[in-house]
């Protein structure tokens, strides 16, 4: 007989390749916050700038959304991992601060750190 | 953000500092001068990371390795293969695969989540909470799985007793108890409840923790069911919460999918379902004899206890009932061990707290620690200190059924027994920092206005006490206090603390009375000198004009009453008894010339 978990293994594998089929392993992850509170201060524009841009062309970038992370009085928040590298967080985002996030960290690799938390 | 390559979080936690971390940090610091590289790495210290028997503790990102038991002598290795070279030392390195870390792997925000544990929200703000291969792909619903395949109930309640976790719902019975009593009744049907009727002003860690990771709750309810020989779930949340209800049912319904509900869960013959009743957003109903009450249609009121709902609950039946917090913490206990949650902590309160930090503090945001962490470490290093150079005053936590602490008692440690010989009260997790500038009467009756408003109306105590209360707070800030005031407040509070039926009433003079305990002196202003330090309470307040005024008029256009009067170039006048006092003049006035008194 299959045990409980074995079956919960075979999910985890299966899960983890459905989340790698999706563009997990992308150079690039973005997250952004899309909590109550987050959406309340504009997580949702700042999430349709870059659906749009990866609409537009963008590639080698796993979007995807997360929970609150906490950080209240910073959001919404946006989240740019790189393997290997130490994770930027940028606060108070906004529509026209997600667009610059996209042209010069996303496709330039800079950081901008000056909005960085 | 500065300009770093690594990041290195040193433990901070009290073993650790036995384990010498001190020395530790300024070892690496003199290391990192010596190699030429110091600006290029930054030192943190975290709180404890939960790994005490392997310390010192010292992690480096990005990269997320794990070194234990640091000693002096192995920095200089460290230093120069890991940080200059870039190879981790192997020999040092440890592997620790508890749930709760993955949390530091990834953020690199480290002043802000350094002195936080994140156990129950190790998942929010990590992962998609709308997908559950994101659950699944940090080890979810394994700690069910690992329940239904080696554990008996009865050893899950063991286990849960040997965590030492308390309710996080405020009043901290010790959770493993209650399994228990629930457990040993025999009954046909039997329900386990979560209550997410978060009705606390400011609180919001249950919201936060169901739309940031719906799916851990599911799985505590699950194994509690199991647990105690439930069939049958019930998340009582609260119909404001619409994002935190979306996103249960649709975790809800993926679990089905997956078979971790329903018919015969993972091929074992146990079977188990939860569903979702909405409250209407009754304060009362977070009393659990309220819930109750309200998912059976009754009208939310409490009843007096015993019987406890584990013996007589839902519909007459044997009743477990937890709060969010307490379900989040069940996954990480089956699968990290209830001896190792009962590492974390004081000696009588175990694991970690999450706190809604809000009010007049940097960084306001929802914070995890371990017991034991001290209010200042809270206010100070995690939340920012108080911004604009204002003065600390005091923290309230508990919400409407706790107290305010004042600058005395900001090294009392986080657990149940040290907060309330203070005066205070866990609580669910509202933390509001308070400054100078707000005044204590005004706070003690904004929260018998609430429990006011809020108490049911079943018992007299809580109904008419309350409301005389909040008659004499009224007229004490508006300036009509009289002597005697506040011991009539503090006989009244006893009164009502000690003859209330439920908590609600039990707990609703908290506020005033310990206000009272540690601010008696600006009661006493407001009644005898008819004055509000702080300078809130709008009755005991007057606006004048200082001899600054250059008579440019703006305060007279802006004034909506028409109380100021003057000519231009000459210096205007404030008319008291028509002035409402809503300090648009002040606002507007660019030379100082108009003052509070």
């Amino acid at each position: 007989m299959v045990t409980p978990l074995e079956i919960i293994r075979k999910k985890r594998a299966e899960a983890v390749n459905r989340i790698v089929s999706k563009g997990y392993l992308s150079t690039i992850r973005v997250y952004v916050g899309m909590a109550t509170c987050e959406i309340a201060a504009g997580s949702k524009e700042v999430m349709e700038v870059f659906r749009q841009a990866i609409a537009n062309g963008l590639t080698d970038v796993y979007l995807s959304q997360k929970g609150c992370a906490g950080r209240c009085n910073l959001e919404p928040t946006v989240e740019v991992i790189e393997e290997g590298k130490i994770p930027v967080k940028y606060g108070r985002v906004t529509p026209e601060k997600a667009r610059e996030i996209v042209e010069r960290h996303l496709k330039k690799g800079e950081v901008i750190t000056e909005w960085a938390i | 953000m500065e300009d770093v390559q690594y990041k290195m979080m040193l433990c901070d936690g009290v073993s650790c500092i036995h384990n010498q971390s001190k020395e530790l940090q300024s070892a690496i610091e003199s290391e990192l001068d010596k190699s030429g590289i110091r600006d290029a790495v930054s030192i943190h210290l975290s709180g404890c990371l939960g790994m005490c028997n392997k310390g010192p503790i010292l992690i480096v990102n990005p990269g997320y390795t794990i070194y234990g038991g640091v000693g002096s002598e192995d920095v200089p290795e460290i230093v120069q293969s890991h940080l200059v070279e870039g190879k981790p030392v192997a020999r040092l390195v440890i592997e620790e695969d508890h749930l709760y870390n993955r949390f530091f792997r990834i953020f690199g925000d480290v002043d802000f989540f350094g002195k936080q544990m994140r156990i129950t929200l190790r998942n929010c703000g990590v992962i998609d909470p709308e997908n559950i291969d994101d659950y699944l792909s940090v080890r979810g619903y394994e700690a069910l799985a690992k329940v239904l395949c080696d554990m008996t109930p009865e050893q899950v309640v063991a286990e849960v007793k040997k965590s030492g976790l308390r309710g996080r719902g405020g009043a901290g019975f010790p959770t493993g108890l209650k399994w228990g009593f629930t457990a040993a009744q025999k009954a046909d049907e039997k329900y386990v409840i979560c209550n997410a009727d978060e009705g606390d002003p400011g609180a919001f860690m249950d919201r936060s923790a169901i739309e940031g990771d719906p799916h851990t709750v599911i799985e505590g309810i699950i194994i509690g069911g199991y647990a105690v020989g439930a069939t049958k779930g019930i998340v009582y949340i609260r119909a404001e919460y619409p994002l935190a209800i979306k996103r249960l049912e649709k975790a809800i319904e993926d679990a089905r999918e997956h078979g971790f509900l329903g018919k015969d869960i993972l091929g074992t013959d146990f079977s188990f379902d939860v569903e979702i009743r909405l409250g209407a957003g009754a304060f009362v109903c977070g009393e659990e004899t309220a819930l109750i009450h309200s998912i059976e249609g009754a009208r939310g009121m409490p009843r007096p206890r015993p019987p406890y709902p584990s013996v007589s609950g839902l519909f007459g039946k044997p009743t477990l009932i937890n709060n969010v917090e307490t379900w989040a913490n069940i996954p990480v206990i089956i699968l990290d061990g209830g001896e190792w949650l009962s590492s974390i902590g004081t000696e009588t309160s175990k694991g970690t707290k999450v706190f809604a930090l809000a009010g007049k503090v940097h960084n306001t945001g929802l914070v995890e620690v371990p017991m034991g962490t001290t209010l200042r470490e809270i206010v100070y290093d995690i939340g920012g200190g108080i911004p604009n150079g204002k003065k600390f005053k005091a923290v309230q936590t508990g919400g409407p059924s706790g107290g305010c602490l004042p600058e005395e008692y900001l090294d009392t440690q986080i657990d149940y027994e040290s907060l309330a010989k203070a005066g205070s009260i866990m609580g669910s997790g509202g933390m509001i920092v308070i400054d100078e500038e707000s005044c204590m009467v005004s706070l003690a009756r904004f929260f018998i206005e609430f429990t006011q408003d809020e108490s049911c109306g079943k018992c007299t105590p809580c109904r008419e006490g309350t409301k005389r209360m909040l008659e004499i707070l009224t007229r004490i800030v508006e300036g009509k206090g009289k002597a005697g005031d506040i011991e009539k407040l503090e006989r009244l509070g006893s009164m009502i603390k000690k003859s209330s039926l439920c908590g609600l009433g039990q707990s609703a003079p908290n506020p005033v009375l310990s206000t009272i305990k540690n601010f008696r002196e600006e009661y006493e202003e407001h009644i005898e000198q008819k004055k509000c330090r702080a300078g809130q309470c709008v009755a005991l307040l007057s606006y004048v004009v200082n001899d600054e005024c250059v008579g440019c008029g703006a305060c007279k256009r802006i004034c909506p009453t028409g109380a100021i009067e003057g000519t231009r170039k000459e210096k205007h006048l404030i008319l008291d008894e028509k002035c409402i006092r809503c300090g648009q003049c002040y606002d507007v006035c660019k030379f100082e010339a108009i003052n509070k008194v």
